[in-house]
């Protein structure tokens, strides 16, 4: 899991939203004219656009009243039907959880990271299968057994069945999370040993983007790759390929610039390096390190004190705002003020951006750093607000997946829909990076088509193709799949940002603009879609088709 | 009765296909008729005739092929129809894991229905139906008589103009079928309209004012139950009883007219007749009991008290 959030744009998801369902709204309507003529004709069209005129309306005004009859049909259906049996092992979980966890003397952060990633992943894999099964399986149930037929034939709209649906669905699975949640919370706060304090942290990261983290080479010129592009540090060969590492004992260093948005008189610094060496050291001192406060624009540079990083641990380090210094140049005493004269005037942050170089001091030994290792720390949370972002992360991916298994559900049989909800939630939650990267051609290796051909002729995914025309072809047949596959990408969810509770285990507040916000817009944005979609497909479909 | 028709449909035709869209059978073809406001329609027909899929085509539950229906002035495919119509369906399609109490508070809930008028309705409706005793239990527990009677319950719920009946007698015992007769006569008598579908032909003739029959999808007679059944040459006489010697002058009569005497005998009552005493009875005088023939020679076939 990346702790790396990117501030997400509203206003920027609202219209490409507006634009997949606009192209999602045509090609529908487009596909209904098309297939309506071998069915009835001329007329055909006609029908189609009365149909859905008929169907807007129909769809515009729901009764709260009676999606509510339905919602609460639907929670004492689920409830009668033996779904709160998942309690039982949630609570044989819980009776001999502590047996198998950490012990007290471990260090204060593993044991609550260890706590809390239990309980979360205890709460995901048992509300999330109930949640899944109950919403894929209610609908399909309700039409075999016909029971659907005497609610469609009182005066319920389709959209009302479905919002009924997912409204009731969501309400067990609310239920069943918040008793489990509040459950792992108290289990929590007995479980870990008195001398522990919970808390979340705050970070202030470095702004987004190649702004946000730059790196200088050894000669302390921005570091560019063969093409004149920024380039990142040193790759030691890693395979996880987050961090970069800073060469020691040069004048290499990384860069990481801070919004400033509020006024302190301390700020807190702090980090987690990995260190990566090239020959073993003083084995009684780990690798040196130094922070330097630049203002280029007015020829400032100001270095910290050295430390030694704690490599399995944080560097913590308070940043008074009056700061003393020896200037190199004219070596003279110097006292600068953080916001007056450090701070760089910039959009991030309401009183500037704060430039921080970060160098290693021990030659031949590199640091590896990512964006999110350093930050500014504000002031604590309790643990309680970060647990309960966490507990509604898992929410939102409760709503998801009741709305994308209702919505299957409107059209396929329960087995196909609970397949296919669970596909979209998979795919969204671990193969999105990886769809992203295919569908922008981002991906080594190409395509589809190019991918096959790489297998059939043994060849890797870095080497170049030929050139000729069967190569073209494919690449062309690949280029095209990607733009007919461009709606795909945006019908599976990202929820790769649902994942809250990595950051309350690590010790973190989860923060809004990064991680809450774009949770809650996919879900948001997904609602409406689905509500459409399974609207339309019940609406469309005899109920009592032979 | 009336004669503004709550149900109007024209050249109705059906045609289930297959994932292919090929034929693969004509459940109806080019079916046009009426039902005026007030009567009790009886749609009769052997199995597969259309009558149920023509139900479910009106309720919107089916898509016709072709042709067009309107009913109370709405075509099928507008929900707000339903708000004026109630329906029973063949088997009573409704939630087992609610009480009969639950079930119509329940589809109450999905009617404009204040929860003051549910709960008065729905004491109302078990009362009717005869459920008191298992108002609480739930329906998986019922029995198939006592499903169709709480399915006729939720039928009645919204206190509709039209009522839809599939099969209401199905699963009845003669007396469940009695009153559901006089149920079918109660809302024709509260200007209601009912559309009935069945092959039990006796329950038809007993409660319709007109019918049509169905075969093969295509409609085949229509009009009012009397007329169809009316043998026109023939005349009926039912008398007190008569001696030989005055049947022996009523038949030289007829021969004089150039009639002649078809049967002559005993009527018989049904068996539902016969059925509905017996039970009324054992209701007036618990505890009597069948005894043979042979055990009572002095009153023939006759029962006498258990207890005595």
């Amino acid at each position: 899991m990346s702790l790396q959030p990117v501030e997400f744009e509203l206003l920027f998801g609202i219209t490409q939203w507006a634009i997949v369902f606009g192209s999602f709204v045509v090609l529908f309507l487009l596909v209904s004219i098309a297939t309506s003529f071998p069915l009835y004709g001329t007329a055909g069209p006609g029908r189609v656009l009365a149909g859905m005129l008929r169907g807007f309306k129909e769809f515009a005004s729901p009764s709260p009243r009676r999606v509510y009859a339905i919602a609460s049909l639907t929670f004492k259906e689920s409830i009668r039907k033996k779904a709160l049996l998942v309690f039982v092992v949630f609570a044989v979980l819980f009776m001999f959880a502590s047996w198998f966890m950490a012990s007290p003397s471990d260090r204060p952060d593993m044991q609550v990271r260890n706590y809390v990633a239990f309980v979360f992943i205890a709460i995901n894999m048992l509300v999330l299968p109930v949640v899944l099964l109950l919403s894929c399986w209610g609908l399909p149930e309700d039409i075999r057994i016909r029971s659907l037929h005497t609610v469609v034939t009182k005066p319920v709209r389709r959209n009302e069945v479905v919002l009924g649906r997912m409204l009731g669905f969501a309400s067990v699975g609310t239920m069943i999370l918040l008793i489990m949640s509040t459950v792992g919370f108290i289990w929590i706060q007995r479980q870990v040993s008195d001398n522990v304090d919970l808390f979340c942290r705050v970070p202030v990261y470095a702004v987004a983007g190649p702004e946000g983290v730059k790196f200088l080479d050894r000669s302390g010129n921005p570091s560019v790759d063969r093409d004149g592009n920024p380039a990142k540090g040193v790759n030691v060969g890693d395979i996880v390929e987050t961090r970069s590492f800073i060469e020691g004992g040069t004048r290499a260093a990384g860069v990481w610039t801070f919004p400033l948005d509020e006024q302190a008189d301390t700020l807190k610094l702090e980090s987690r390096f990995e260190a990566f060496r090239t020959f073993k050291g003083d084995m009684n001192r780990s690798i040196r390190v130094r922070y330097v406060l630049v203002n280029e624009e007015k020829s400032l540079k100001v270095p910290l004190p050295t430390f030694e990083v704690d490599e399995f641990g944080t560097n913590e380090m308070d940043l008074a705002r009056k700061q003393t210094f020896t200037d190199e140049q004219t070596l003279e005493k110097k006292e600068v003020d953080i916001y007056d004269d450090l701070a760089v005037p910039s959009e991030d942050g309401r009183f500037g951006s704060l430039v921080v170089q970060v160098q290693c001091l021990d030659r031949a030994q590199y640091l590896g750093v990512s964006r999110g290792d350093f930050f500014i720390r504000l002031p604590d949370r309790s643990f309680t607000t970060g647990y309960i972002k966490a507990v509604i992360g898992v929410w939102l991916k409760v709503l998801i997946i009741v709305m994308s298994g209702v919505t299957a559900s409107c059209f396929v049989k329960w087995p196909v829909a609970t397949f296919l909800s669970f596909k979209v939630i998979v795919i969204g939650q671990v193969a999105r990076g990886f769809l992203d990267k295919v569908l922008s051609g981002k991906q080594a290796g190409g395509g589809a088509a190019e991918s096959v051909y790489r297998l059939l002729t043994h060849m890797n995914d870095t080497t170049v193709l030929p050139a000729n025309p069967l190569t073209s072809s494919i690449q062309l047949f690949d280029h095209g799949l990607q733009h007919l596959l461009w709606m795909v990408k945006f019908m599976i969810p990202d929820l790769r940002s649902f994942g809250m509770s990595d950051w309350v285990a690590r010790g973190f507040d989860v923060p809004w603009g990064g991680v809450m916000l774009p949770s809650i817009a996919i879900t948001v944005g997904y609602f409406l879609p689905c509500v459409l979609l399974g609207y339309f497909s019940l609406s469309m479909r005899e109920l009592e088709a032979k | 009765m009336s004669d503004e028709p709550v149900i109007q449909i024209r050249n109705l035709t059906k045609t289930y296909r297959d994932f292919w869209g090929r034929k693969k059978v004509q459940a109806l073809n080019s079916l046009s008729l009426e039902v005026n406001k007030g009567e009790v329609f009886g749609l009769l027909g052997p199995n597969g005739s259309g009558k149920t899929t023509t139900m479910k085509l009106l309720l919107g539950l089916l898509f016709p092929t072709d042709g067009e229906i309107s009913i109370l002035g709405k075509p099928a495919s507008d929900v707000s129809k339903n708000e004026k119509i109630g329906y029973l369906p063949e088997e009573s399609y409704l939630y087992r894991f609610l009480n009969a109490e639950e079930t119509l508070d329940f589809y109450g809930r999905l009617f404009d229905i204040s929860a003051e008028e549910r709960k008065q309705r729905t004491n109302e409706l078990i009362e009717m139906v005869g459920l008191q005793h298992a108002r609480r239990r739930q329906l998986k527990e019922y029995s198939k008589g006592m499903t169709r009677r709480i399915g006729l319950a939720q039928a009645l719920i919204n206190n509709p103009d039209l009522v839809l009946l599939d099969e209401p007698t199905s699963g009845l015992d003669p007396e469940g079928s009695q009153d559901m007769k006089r149920l079918i006569e109660n809302l024709r008598d509260q200007g209601k309209t009912v559309v009935m579908c069945s092959h039990l032909l006796a329950d038809v003739q007993d409660v319709c004012d007109r019918i049509a029959i169905l075969y093969g999808g295509e409609l085949k007679e229509l009009g009012r139950v009397e007329d169809l059944l009316k043998e026109q040459h023939e005349t009926q006489f039912v008398t007190s009883h008569l001696d030989d010697t005055a049947v022996d002058e009523i038949k030289a009569v007829l021969d004089k007219h150039g009639a002649s005497l078809k049967t002559c005998g005993h009527p018989t009552s049904s068996l539902e007749d016969l059925f509905m005493k017996t039970v009324q009875r054992s209701k007036d005088r618990p505890g009597q009991r069948y005894i043979p023939a042979a055990e009572t020679p002095a009153a023939g076939s006759e029962t006498a008290d258990s207890g005595s």
